[in-house]
């Protein structure tokens, strides 16, 4: 139908020649991500004993599995508390490197180290940190305090050191994003604010964070949807058992069990989940 | 004034030893041998310095192995992200009508979680001879799903910048789309071409929950990293971690330079 408007100066509109150009993509992502996320569904809603489907029988399996319950839970605080560690000890160090002082560039460069090391890379140095025997306790035990157990299974603790672990590797993408938006505030009105005698906290609370809204939303909605779906970090500190999420949780149903609709019935609901969380990214994309 | 600037300094060198510690921690225990790995309390830095964890590492099979099958996935997955998303790129660049919808999809796929697709993709490869496949090729079209949400946007920035009036110029000079495209549009991406190359590189090098369900013997580095770090391989482990922080290194070193002239820039929109 197109034979016609193979002139040159027409190219605008052509759309054979657009469909050839995205088909090599769409086609890929038909077959490995659209696919396999409907074939997620279809596993998770069948029976695997029977083969019925549609069927609740991996639902109700998980249902009363105590571990699937710890991974919810997990899943939902996890995410929150290392989000909102991240932000606060990113935003402490991006207003102390927005200062002037010299070799303030090293030290911006020194921060980013943690998350230019392979996650992978910088989990295994914290399994041999928190270790029983390892650095962490030797640090205390140099100063003369006690050993502590910093990732025994279903411990506080333990939740508390994922936690940590994922802050350590991640607040540097945080402090990036904050400092950036942080630079791009005139310094006169931060002048004027000072010269009118506000101290550092009202500065803070009515001119900087009012400003730094945009970024501050933005790092909180990205690192949200990238934290629930925290996998490495508790299965190389943890783990399967230590502090669950339903990444591992499906993982081990898959790989320890074989149980594939278990497996597939977790993924999804975290699936859902995540999709549902990154309509309002969407939408801020519209707006802008 | 003066206590304030002790106290700055002492915030600085915090800082900074908290965040040299993971690696110096890491370089720390790949120059020590085991025994003085296990020993308590820890050491800081090593006493009996040697290389015999890398020299032990050229004589594993496995390692070998491991590291040609994460470099050939690495490599594959740049090549099939770039094939898929230059097309795709340049004609969301010209086209708003195409790069909305086209953006949005891409964005799920980058927030989608890989546990939730690795494990319906570990299903279907079973049955396709695809699940633990000796090259990984199994693993490289997992990646590439990560590839291309990254190459996609840079490139895209990266032909926003061309003007329009180039292309037009060279097709009044007679030459075909495809013409103009190749050589005057993709010769100035350059820039980008290398950024997107480098950010896929390191994405699918340190990827990790794929790879641990996919290729369950016939393993990557970061599966085989983490199975020797858990059975308890301190100084193996420190060295095969040593050794995949090597590509983020050169490409520092080597193309530091090309990627501060601003080929980064355009992507950071």
């Amino acid at each position: 139908m197109n034979a016609k408007r193979t002139d040159g100066r027409q190219r605008q509109h052509r759309r054979p020649l657009a469909v050839l150009l995205l088909a090599p993509l769409l086609l890929y992502l038909a077959l490995f991500l659209a696919f396999p996320a409907a074939y997620a569904v279809k596993l998770a809603f069948t029976d695997s004993l029977t083969g019925a489907f549609p069927s609740l029988a991996n639902f109700r399996d998980v249902w009363g599995d105590a571990l699937f319950w710890r991974a919810l839970i997990n899943n939902i605080f996890l995410p929150l508390c290392s989000v909102l560690v991240e932000l606060v000890l990113g935003l402490a160090l991006a207003l102390f490197l927005a200062a002037r002082f010299r070799g303030r560039r090293l030290l911006r460069a020194i921060v980013v180290v943690p998350f230019a090391l392979p996650e992978i890379v910088f989990l295994t140095i914290m399994r041999y940190v928190f270790a029983p025997r390892g650095y962490a306790n030797g640090a205390l035990a140099a100063v003369g305090l006690p050993p502590v157990e910093w990732l025994l299974p279903g411990h506080a603790l333990t939740f508390a050191t994922v936690v940590l672990v994922d802050a350590w590797h991640v607040t540097p993408v945080v402090f990036l994003m904050l400092l950036a938006a942080l630079t791009a505030i005139p310094e006169g009105t931060l002048e004027a604010a000072k010269l009118d005698g506000a101290h550092f906290w009202p500065r803070l609370r009515f001119i900087i964070l009012p400003l730094l809204w945009p970024a501050l939303a933005a790092a909180v909605l990205l690192r949200g949807v990238d934290a629930l779906r925290i996998f490495a970090t508790p299965l190389v500190l943890t783990g399967v058992e230590g502090v669950p999420v339903l990444s591992t949780y499906a993982y081990h149903q898959w790989s320890d069990y074989g149980n594939d609709g278990a497996a597939a019935a977790a993924s999804t609901l975290l699936a859902v989940v995540s999709v549902l969380l990154t309509i309002p990214l969407l939408q801020r994309r519209v707006a802008a | 004034m003066k206590r304030r600037s002790a106290l700055l300094l002492a915030i600085a060198l915090a800082v900074a030893a908290i965040d040299l510690l993971p690696l110096g921690l890491l370089l720390k225990q790949a120059f020590t041998p085991d025994r003085e790995s296990f020993a308590w309390p820890p050491t800081w830095w090593p006493h009996e310095p040697t290389v015999q964890n890398f020299t032990a590492l050229a004589s594993t099979i496995e390692l070998g192995d491991g590291l040609w099958r994460s470099l050939l996935v690495t490599i594959l997955t740049v090549a099939s992200s770039f094939v898929l998303t230059l097309p795709a790129a340049w004609l969301a660049a010209r086209q708003p009508r195409v790069d909305r919808p086209l953006d949005g999809v891409l964005i799920v796929a980058r927030l989608f979680p890989s546990l939730a697709l690795a494990v319906p993709l570990a299903a279907l490869f079973v049955y396709a001879g695809l699940y633990n496949h000796p090259a990984g090729l199994g693993l490289w079209l997992a990646h590439t799903l990560l590839g291309i949400p990254v190459a996609f946007l840079i490139l895209r920035s990266g032909f926003r910048a061309v003007p329009l009036e180039l292309e037009e110029a060279a097709w009044l000079d007679g030459a075909s789309s495809f013409g103009a495209f190749w050589c005057i549009s993709l010769p100035l991406v350059r820039p980008s071409l290398a950024a997107a190359a480098i950010l896929v590189f390191l994405l699918s090098w340190d990827e990790f929950a794929y790879a641990v369900l996919l290729q369950v013997t016939n393993r990557s580095l970061p599966p085989l990293l983490y199975y020797l770090a858990v059975f308890g391989y301190p100084g193996l482990a420190s060295a095969v971690a040593a050794l995949m922080l090597v590509p983020a290194l050169c490409i520092l070193l080597v193309l530091e330079p090309a990627l501060r002239s601003g080929g980064l820039t355009g992507s950071s929109r």
